[in-house]
């Protein structure tokens, strides 16, 4: 299957135009936040949310839900949490049209590669061109390279990964689900850079708002960034 | 691991349905609703008398229900109520009008009827010779006969009429796989099973399991069950199973890494197999004379579909001898669905004095009677799948099959009861 050859059709007639209420609301000191997995098969995605999760590795230990759909609350040092809803997504080449199905109304979009594979490198920059492209336009994005305690084989440079997340403006990191390290970081990076809404009114439309409301939200949208 | 029994437990946490639907009828019985009632009938009878057209149906549903559990929000009814137990009345009303309107807003659109058509078509071709191979399952997960119980409860979509009811078919079907991946993946003390795992694995069990309709009821489930309960966890497995159905619907060679020329060939001699199966059936069925209208209907309803295919193709591969007829539990699921599609189900259960009974009814003089309907029953039931040429179920199978085809009915039948009864309100 091409990658975008056989995109679903975006029409109202087909399924999969879940509406996102709810998918990142709730209030401005609790929110609720989707966060989608993208990258190549094999590159560890369910490894970094298990141990972000459940602060675990040993493939051994007794695992008791799938790790395709997790949920983790993370708390703030301002006082807010932010309980990320994590949707995996399946990697191998033949379901690559099907991801829009699964980033459509993500808040977080996380594209993982593996440091010791360059084709997983190439694969982590097509994504993140389609969810350029197709995500939502204010979608928090960030490059993460994992089995970063196998630098012995390592054959993605930082420096190459660093330049590319600059120069998509994205947040960049090297996470090792094996020995954890930056797996808190990653987590904790991404929620601070997610949009607060401090005006509750502003992310919402006039017609959800009773009519007394509607001038109300108006006249804060005028107010000098506070 | 059976979580889908006659009242479809629910395994996802959220509230209950037998117990939800009882006490949203019971309030809805009192008098302080009679304007709920009200406004509840006249959008049944609005909604009703419209035509189809799904984008408003479903923007209208979801603005009563919306507008509805707010007023209940504030109504004496629910003072003091938890915030759970609005969450359940919400429940209970979207069962409550999606149950009436299941007819008006299931596959209403000749369109959907269609694409249902060509994607059972379809699967019933592909199921024949997609391996798990072809949909990258890794080979510690390629163990078939577990993925049976998943089948199963994928299979039950049709025997209910509410979207959420159907959602947790679903559900159950992706929690079997989910238990299944990582009972697996424990025993082989391999990474814990992610979507690189459970899609290719849900793919391959739709594949199997080729639910009747399964389009239709995926686009009634986004139409009709309410948003805000749609989220989260459930939201994720659907949104799963839609692009299951989504990949199959666009399977080519190349998404099954197959050759151009063998994906073909594997078709054509797919379709043959089935031709040649329905042509059995069709012999069968002469010889069985008339007493078996179903089975008549469903065997030359296989013979236009695979006919259409055959007329599509230029070069046809001579029919298979091999004999083999639809399973009995497609055609239980065919039967319960056509059941359910009917306006008065009740009328094929009245041959059967004691479907309904509680064990209290019944006394000592009953139990002739009863073994004599039974022994009719076992006797109907054996020849019937001997003439169609079906393998019987094993006697434990059977029983667990017919004791929730019974709870199904027993639902079916107590909906419509509660519904009189919330009627005469």
């Amino acid at each position: 299957m091409g990658c975008s050859s056989s995109l679903p059709a975006r029409n109202s007639g087909q399924i999969g135009s879940l509406s996102t209420e709810g998918s990142s609301v709730s209030d401005s000191k609790n929110l609720r936040v989707k966060l989608v997995l993208l990258g190549d098969s094999g590159v560890g995605k369910s490894c970094i949310v298990l141990r972000f999760v459940r602060g675990q590795f040993d493939p051994t230990s007794k695992v008791t839900v799938g790790a395709s759909f997790l949920s983790q609350t993370v708390a703030l040092q301002d006082s807010t949490t932010v309980k990320f809803e994590i949707w995996d997504t399946a990697g191998q080449e033949r379901y690559a049209a099907l991801a829009p199905l699964y980033y459509r109304g993500a808040a977080v979009a996380v594209v993982v590669y593996d440091i010791t594979s360059p084709e997983s490198f190439s694969k982590a920059q097509y994504w993140i061109k389609e969810l350029q492209k197709h995500g939502s336009p204010d979608i928090v994005l960030a490059l993460v390279g994992n089995k970063a305690d196998l630098h012995e084989n390592r054959s993605v440079p930082s420096q190459d990964a660093i330049d590319y997340a600059e120069k998509n403006g994205m947040f960049f990191i090297e996470t090792s689900a094996k020995t954890a390290d930056n797996i808190n970081q990653l987590f904790e990076e991404i929620a601070k850079r997610l949009p607060r809404p401090t005006f509750h009114f502003l992310t919402v439309k006039p017609r959800n708002l009773s009519m007394s409301y509607i001038e109300l939200s108006y006249t804060l949208l005028w107010l000098p960034t506070m | 691991m059976d979580a889908g029994g006659g009242g479809n437990t629910d395994v996802f946490g959220s509230s209950t349905a037998p117990l939800t639907w009882h006490d949203f009828l019971d309030r809805m019985r009192h008098p302080s609703a009679a304007d709920f009632v009200k406004s509840i009938k006249s959008f049944i009878v609005s909604f009703s008398n419209r035509a189809p057209d799904p984008e408003k149906d479903s923007a209208s549903v979801q603005e009563f229900l919306l507008n509805m559990e707010g007023a209940f929000k504030v109504h004496m009814l629910w003072a003091g109520s938890s915030e759970e137990e609005l969450e359940s009345a919400g429940e209970g009303l979207e069962k409550y009008i999606m149950t009436k309107l299941f007819n008006r807003a299931f596959a209403s659109l000749p369109e959907d009827v269609k694409h249902d058509e060509e994607l059972y078509e379809k699967i019933s071709l592909l199921q024949q010779f997609v391996t798990p191979e072809n949909l990258d399952i890794k080979p510690n997960f390629r163990n078939e006969t577990s993925w049976l119980l998943a089948q199963k409860e994928l299979q039950k979509i049709n025997m209910y009429k509410a979207p959420r009811d159907k959602l947790v078919c679903i559900l159950n079907c992706c929690k079997v796989i989910n238990n299944l991946l990582i009972n697996a993946s424990i025993a082989l003390k391999d990474n814990p099973p992610g979507a690189d795992d459970f899609l290719p694995v849900l793919i391959y069990v739709t594949l199997k399991a080729n639910p009747p309709q399964l389009y239709s009821n995926l686009l009634y489930i986004e139409r009709y069950r309410r948003r805000s309960r749609l989220v989260s966890e459930s939201a994720y497995f659907f949104t799963n199973i839609v692009s299951a159905e989504s990949f199959i619907w666009n399977i080519t060679a190349e998404s099954l890494s197959m050759d151009e020329m063998e994906f073909q060939r594997k078709m054509d001699s797919a379709r043959a197999y089935l031709l040649g199966q329905s042509t059995d059936i069709e012999n069968l069925k002469d010889q069985a004379n008339e007493s078996i209208p179903d089975h008549k209907t469903q065997a030359s309803e296989v013979q236009r579909s695979v006919g259409s295919y055959m007329q599509k193709n230029v070069y046809n591969v001579p029919p298979t001898p091999i004999v083999k007829a639809p399973s009995l539990s497609d055609l239980e699921n065919k039967g319960a669905s056509e059941i359910l599609k009917d306006d008065q189900p009740i009328k094929y259960f009245q041959e059967y004095p004691f479907l309904f009974a509680q064990p209290g009814d019944l006394t000592v003089d009953d139990v002739e009677n009863l073994l004599n309907c039974y022994k009719q029953l076992v006797f109907k039931y054996i020849s019937l799948s001997k003439g169609m040429g079906i393998p019987i179920a094993s006697p434990a199978a059977s029983g667990t099959q017919s004791q929730s085809k019974a709870d199904t009915d027993k639902e079916s039948e107590g909906v419509i009861e509660e519904e009189t009864s919330a009627e005469k309100v």
